[in-house]
């Protein structure tokens, strides 16, 4: 069992860079969404600020799935039900609001 | 994965699979299956949020003026530090760093403590402000507008139903995480870390999506 705190060489030093690229840039980037999110929340600059919201939310939803959740490399067929799972949840939503928002 | 794991990290093949291959395969689909289903569960409460706020908007944000932004926001970070966590774990098992996989498993679950912790913390001071307006025999804060119990329930089922399934995923973690410390785990489970990793990341992004549509949207 290795030890990566201690005396790491520089061959593991660039093998935990590598390894540990993409979730720091994926944690930095989530983090500087919420900000935005939350920022928007306090002030609410403007009438539509909610649209504003749920855009941010939804990269920061693309970002974990397709990146944290490895999505972006997985065979065809679990790409194909992780996006079917956003679309039934499209059909729900869609189907559902259109009744409300045309009332 | 896009790089080989090394010598004495991998999978030991169940008879029932052809291939290391097709097993790892076989656990992703099963977990990304189950997961679809939460996911249907979780959107139909959120979809009921909104509908909420648009038949009964006075209401639903009175209703949400209550709520802890702050804590919210607060468990929000503590959620996406966890799924840094988990996915250093996840790259320690790939390079079959097996003790530092376990501290970082370890984090994992005391970040998901911790958010229980300040969950709970917001529920005591939501009981302490008479927002609760199932409990009978308390009285109501916002009891002249009928139409905020709606919203208060609803964010009570559905922030219930997520602590549940973290409670739940730090449970299997610890469990896991005892197996994981043991010798030879790595050669012969690496892609358990992977499937449950999924799982979490899950519960992380189930959260991103209550906060704004809870706390955000309705300010």
């Amino acid at each position: 069992m290795r030890n990566p705190i201690h005396a790491l060489s520089s061959e593991d030093r660039a093998l935990l860079r590598r390894h540990m690229r993409k979730p720091v840039l994926t944690f930095l980037a989530l983090l500087a969404l919420l900000a935005v999110n939350v920022a928007l929340g306090v002030t609410v600059p403007f009438a539509y600020t909610w649209a504003l919201e749920m855009a941010v939310v939804s990269v920061m939803v693309a970002l974990i799935l397709l990146v944290s959740m490895e999505v972006r490399t997985e065979p065809p067929l679990v790409k194909l039900f992780s996006v079917l799972g956003f679309f039934w949840v499209a059909i729900l939503v869609g189907m559902t609001l259109t009744d409300y928002l045309a009332r | 994965m896009s790089e080989a794991l090394p010598e004495g990290v991998g999978v030991a093949r169940a008879e029932h699979f052809d291939s290391v291959a097709q097993q790892r395969y076989a656990a992703t689909l099963g977990i990304w299956a189950w997961l679809i289903t939460e996911l249907l569960l979780f959107a139909a409460l959120f979809l009921v949020a909104l509908i909420t706020r648009i038949e009964h908007p006075e209401a639903t944000v009175e209703a949400a003026r209550h709520l802890k932004f702050w804590i919210g926001a607060v468990n929000t970070v503590v959620l996406i530090c966890s799924s840094l966590t988990m996915s250093m774990a996840i790259e320690f098992s790939r390079m079959g760093w097996q003790r530092a996989m376990v501290r970082a498993m370890l984090a994992t679950a005391a970040l998901g403590a911790l958010f229980l912790v300040l969950k709970g913390y917001e529920y005591y001071a939501d009981y302490q402000e008479h927002m609760m307006p199932f409990l009978s025999g308390r009285p109501y804060e916002l009891a002249q507008s009928p139409a905020s119990r709606l919203f208060v329930n609803l964010y009570y089922v559905a922030t219930s139903l997520h602590a549940l399934h973290l409670f739940t995923g730090i449970a299997i973690l610890l469990g896991m995480t005892w197996k994981a410390a043991k010798p030879g785990f790595l050669g012969r489970h690496q892609n358990w870390i992977e499937v449950y990793g999924l799982y979490w990341h899950f519960i992380d992004l189930v959260w991103i999506l209550a906060f704004p549509i809870l706390y955000v949207v309705n300010r």
